[in-house]
């Protein structure tokens, strides 16, 4: 069972993680968003939180490797996959605008 | 395809040795050559996409419209009180804010020559960007699926020259 | 029922012993042979036979509807249809095509092949099958009737509301979506649980993960899809139904509702469904690609990697069906550059077969001829779908024909194809006869130029400007040459298709008989005799590699022999073994339930709740819900055993345990990802109430609920009594003590948790506001769990009262804790959302 959380944990949190950053846009532009809060910065700090949580998991998926080469293998490309993920589908939070 | 054709026609050299292969389809072809084609699309998606937004400008016009099975009711910021049916009347070379809702089903808004289509969402109002450049008359039609109506549930966009749009807004028929 | 097998053809000086084997386990497998044979029978091979038949049939249906469509949009003003049928033929045919036959063929596929790839006697649970069908026979086929007196669903398969609100669809055209759809999901749901526990623990001894077949692989993944897919769209249709019947205001924006909040909760599951439907038959390529090849998979790992990145990213596109709804730009941006990132696995894949091509020594067999159409058709699909995730592009070619277009060719192009590669390639397995009539290469080349000839036309109807969904069109738009091609094309297609179906038909029944695998594949589905008999396997390999029989050619005949394990059915009942997920050891034999109507009168008592409220039948429905619980009890008390088995012999000196003799039986995995797919629709219900309260027009409500004191304090007691209360009673049975007291405490607790949930239902009026409705459902969801934990503790204690628990036999009482540790964690989450905003207001 450990081997197939190795396998699946990093790309579910990249999954969290793309949720949360896009439930947060949606607060900013909402009614219940605090007058004079500016979003972009907010969303840039869970930006690099979520490229951090990404990188954190594939650090321990190298200081804790599976015994199985094969499921040593693939977890480490999802991990990478998932962190390179991380990075690129939440890049429009640092070029795009916000709520037009 | 090519390749696959290839592929079919190749009679393999005996022996050879996978790390080579795995290199050239996976890492090559499969990552990346996607990964950068992709890079390039999505950028330049959504620089298009960032200038088509509705910003602030300074000779920009305002209209609604209001979508109901099967018509459309358009009203003008310039002209309060004034309101048309399944005619939208605007200014040729200036931009121009549709403030689209729906009276009753979703709808969508969809002047093919002038922009993309938004969707009319009862209790919204999505705001689209467009402008004509030239005067004339633009077909419109709902680009949602609505019901019996569907088909037919069209409209028309009439860009006028600065002197029929200030004859519009001072009320005389167009 | 199952053709009776041959004998096994051998060769080997050994032949008595693998006829007399065959003899042995014949009877014990077998279904009754009789006509009720069909209803009773829970062996793989039968069900995974009629669910294929039926999908085929529903197949069928839809591809009549198309030529309907095709047929009126053939002439500009046809008068063939009006407007009111045509919608309900478009609906139905995507309806029909998505639920009736794309998921339901690939479980067919899936019940028949699964077990034989894997080395197992049977799927993890044959009952749950048996019901699965029957559900979706009974759903499915009511669905479909509803046409006959034009009472079908007619807004769309994707059903938007306000048009399906009962203002705008008074009749029971949407009823009958909303529940026979949700109906035919129970099968899907089913299904995936099975096919999870199957891949994971019924395995031959020795296959561990990285020696796991590569279709195993990917049903796996799409198995853990359905969990976490279909609950959104579930709970769609649940907040649908409930607004027509009780007026509940979901969706209705002058009461607090949102439109949008159904498209999300269609895409979040509809998007998936893309990927659902294309992985199975990606397995497929993966399984047959190579064979054709005559080589192995190139980059195995890489296509597993590429399998699981894209089935997690696939949740992550579901807002690129609604570019044109008004969410902002940068919302968008996330889901255009997720939908670039997926195509980045998907060429991995493709790369992968190529390079498999490349290397091996591919062969023209049909099935080959399939896949080819498959790479012509899928390639194109994709570079218009990368078109698609360009917003702007969207923006324009959103609900025309040329969505239509892409979306065929991927379907059509990524799953149909493929799927008929994988019919041929395994005919084999289901019927025993090699192919002799070559009808199958003409239907061929009708098939695919046929297919591109409609589709590349509807392409350019759609860069015209035809949108998709319009009844008729004028003349004179320059639209009616391109309309007129795309019908004949579909025409020669649909002809083509049936000459497919004629010729499997017509192979399966009167060809020659074949040898033991024809192909030269590797796995071990094709280490048994042809066809595959009804215990699939004679006895239980070690295998030590990705391809055991290419490993080992001699391998099918000393399984045959009965030289793996659980060889001679000494104990006289079905069995097989379960294995340690990740390294495949042996670690316990399960014993397999015999034939039984139980699971098809189950089905029938659940289509009467699903179906009944139709016409208003609500009493009917209820009583059928009291026997569907009176029949699941049943089911479950028919397991297990009153006196404790010890280590059982599994041949090569191996003493396992009986699965109902550990802590984590095959039922404590079901339950753990039955779990997950609740958790899931409890997460969309948490979704869709914050997405309410964030963006939904005429909030905040008038009031908000006001926590008190009671209520949370019921609801604390209660959590934690029915959290402790299993634990105490589990550790009772462990020390052979009586479980009274921990049971007594549970059913207290999950009282007191009802109890705090039924303070929310005193306190509001549902069909005031959206927010109201929202806190009944969420107060809904407690008394459902809390119910059924009780219902749970109550039938352990009957079965602690009747001997069926021991300190080795405590597996049913971990899987009550677990439903109740379930209840009392969502009871207070969901507890603690409905008062948060009355807390700080």
């Amino acid at each position: 069972m450990s081997d197939i959380l190795r396998l699946s944990v990093p790309l579910a949190a990249w999954l969290a993680g793309f949720s949360v950053v896009y439930g947060l846009q949606g607060l900013s532009c909402s009614r219940h968003w605090p007058e004079g809060l500016a979003a972009r910065p907010v969303l840039l700090s869970a930006w690099v939180l979520a490229v951090a949580l990404q990188a954190a998991l594939l650090w321990m998926l190298l200081r804790n490797p599976s015994p199985s080469p094969f499921a040593r293998a693939v977890s480490l490309a999802l991990a990478l996959t998932a962190l390179l993920a991380a990075l690129w589908t939440l890049m429009p939070v640092a070029v795009t605008s916000v709520c037009l | 395809m090519a390749l696959v054709l290839a592929a079919l026609r190749r009679r393999p050299p005996a022996g050879t040795d996978d790390t080579g292969a795995e290199r050239v389809w996976l890492w090559g072809l499969g990552l990346a050559f996607p990964a950068v084609t992709l890079v390039a699309l999505t950028t330049y998606g959504l620089v298009v996409g960032e200038r088509l937004l509705p910003r602030d400008a300074p000779d920009l016009v305002t209209v609604r419209a209001e979508a109901r099975q099967w018509a459309w009711t358009f009203a003008y910021a310039d002209a309060p009180g004034r309101t048309t049916e399944g005619v939208l009347h605007i200014p040729a070379g200036r931009p121009v804010d549709v403030e689209i809702t729906s009276a009753d089903v979703l709808h969508s808004f969809w002047v093919p020559r002038l922009a993309g289509k938004l969707d009319a969402i009862p209790g919204h109002v999505n705001v689209l960007r467009l402008e004509a450049f030239a005067p004339g008359r633009y077909d419109g039609v709902s680009a949602e699926f609505n019901g019996t109506g569907y088909r037919d549930h069209a409209f028309a966009v009439e860009a006028h020259d600065p002197a029929a749009w200030a004859a519009f807004l001072a009320g005389e028929t167009p | 029922m199952t053709p009776p097998s041959e004998t096994p053809p051998e060769t080997s000086p050994k032949r008595p012993t693998a006829l007399r084997l065959h003899r042995a386990l014949e009877p014990i497998y077998a279904s009754d042979p009789r006509f009720r044979g069909w209803f009773t029978t829970n062996n793989n091979n039968d069900i995974g036979l009629l669910f294929l038949i039926a999908a085929a049939g529903f197949f069928v249906v839809g591809g009549v509807l198309a030529m309907l469509i095709r047929a009126q949009l053939a002439s500009p003003r046809s008068v063939f249809m009006g407007p009111d049928v045509y919608n309900q033929v478009f609906t139905m045919h995507g309806t029909v095509m998505m639920f009736l036959f794309a998921i339901p063929f690939f479980e067919a596929m899936t019940v028949l092949l699964l077990p034989g790839m894997l080395g197992s006697r049977d799927m993890a649970f044959p009952r749950l099958s048996a019901y699965g069908l029957w559900c979706y026979l009974i759903g499915a086929t009511t669905v479909v009737a509803s046409l006959i007196p034009g009472l079908a669903p007619d807004s769309g398969w994707f059903m938007y509301p306000p048009l399906t609100s009962t203002e705008y669809s008074p009749g029971i055209n949407t009823d009958i979506w909303l529940l026979g759809i949700t109906f035919i999901e129970v099968s899907a749901i089913s299904a995936a649980v099975e096919v999870v526990v199957t891949v994971l623990r019924y395995r031959a001894a020795g296959m561990s993960l990285s020696r796991m077949p590569i279709f195993a692989w990917y049903i796996l993944v799409v198995a853990v899809m359905i969990l976490t897919a279909f609950p959104p769209m579930i709970l769609g249709s649940v907040l649908l139904e409930t607004e027509r019947l009780l007026d509940w205001p979901f969706f209705q924006a002058d009461r607090g509702g949102d439109a949008l909040l159904w498209q999300h909760l269609f895409w979040l599951f509809g998007h998936p469904e893309v990927y659902i439907i294309f992985l199975p038959a990606a397995g497929m390529i993966s399984t047959i690609l190579p064979v054709m090849a005559r080589t192995t998979l190139l980059g195995h790992g890489w296509v597993v990697g590429a399998a699981v990145s894209l089935a997690v990213l696939s949740f992550g596109l579901w807002v690129h069906h609604m570019f044109t709804t008004g969410i902002p730009h940068m919302g968008l941006a996330f889901f255009s550059a997720a939908s670039t990132l997926v195509a980045v696995p998907t060429a991995v894949q493709i790369f992968a077969w190529i390079g498999t091509l490349w290397r091996g020594r591919p062969r023209l067999d049909l099935p080959m001829l399939w896949l080819l159409g498959f790479f012509a058709t899928f390639v194109i699909g994709g570079l218009t779908g990368v078109m698609l995730a360009v917003v702007p592009f969207d923006w324009q070619a959103h609900d025309t024909h040329f969505v239509v277009a892409h979306l065929h060719y991927v379907l059509i192009g990524g799953y149909v194809f493929p799927m008929i590669a994988a019919v041929y390639y395994f005919l084999p397995i289901f019927t025993g006869r090699t192919r002799f009539f070559k009808l199958g290469e003409v239907a061929f080349w009708l098939v695919v130029p046929g297919f591109h000839v409609t589709f590349l036309a509807v392409h350019w109807a759609g860069l015209l400007g035809q949108r998709r969904r319009t009844w008729t069109y004028d003349a004179g738009q320059g639209w009616e040459i391109i309309n007129l091609v795309a019908s004949v094309g579909s025409f020669v297609m649909a002809i083509g298709f049936a000459l497919v179906i004629l010729d499997v038909a017509v192979n399966a029944a009167v060809s020659s008989r074949g040898r033991r695998n024809p192909w030269g594949a590797g796995t071990l589905e094709w280490a048994t005799s042809m066809p595959s008999p009804s215990y699939n396997i004679a006895s239980i390999p070690v295998v030590r590699g990705r391809y055991p029989l290419r490993d080992d050619p001699d391998l099918a005949h000393r399984i045959a022999r009965g030289e793996g394990l659980l060889a001679w059915p000494a104990r006289n009942r079905r069995e097989t073994l379960v294995v340690g997920t990740a390294r495949g050891e042996p670690l316990q034999v399960a014993v397999l339930p015999g034939n039984t109507a139980l699971p098809f009168v189950m089905a029938l008592a659940t289509s009467v709740v699903f179906l009944a409220p139709l016409i208003d039948a609500y009493r009917s429905a209820g009583v059928a819900l009291l026997a569907v619980l009176a029949l699941a009890l049943r089911w479950a008390w028919t397991l297990g055993s009153k006196v404790d088995e010890g280590p059982l012999d599994a041949g090569h000196g191996l003493a396992l345990p009986s699965a109902a003799e550990v802590p984590d039986p095959p039922g404590w995995w079901g339950s753990v990802f039955l779990l997950l797919a609740d958790v899931t629709q409890f997460g969309s219900l948490l979704f869709g109430y914050a997405f309410l309260w964030t963006v939904a027009p005429n909030w905040p409500p008038p009031s908000y609920l006001a926590p008190g004191l009671w209520g949370p304090a019921l609801a604390l007691t209660g959590a934690a009594a029915l959290a402790a209360g299993p634990r105490l009673a589990a550790r009772a049975i462990g020390r052979t003590r009586a479980p009274w007291p921990g049971l007594v405490l549970a059913l207290g607790g999950a009282a007191a948790l009802a109890g705090g949930a039924a303070t929310v239902w005193a306190a509001r009026d549902p069909t005031a506001h959206a927010y109201d409705a929202t806190l009944w459902l969420l107060a809904g969801h407690i008394l459902l769990h809390a119910a059924l934990a009780a219902i749970m503790l109550l039938y352990l204690g009957a079965r602690v009262a009747r001997g069926y628990a021991s300190p080795a036999r405590i597996g049913e009482a971990r899987i009550v804790q677990l439903w109740s540790d379930f209840a009392a964690a969502t009871g207070l989450v969901a507890l603690a959302a409905a008062w948060l905003p009355g807390a700080f207001a």
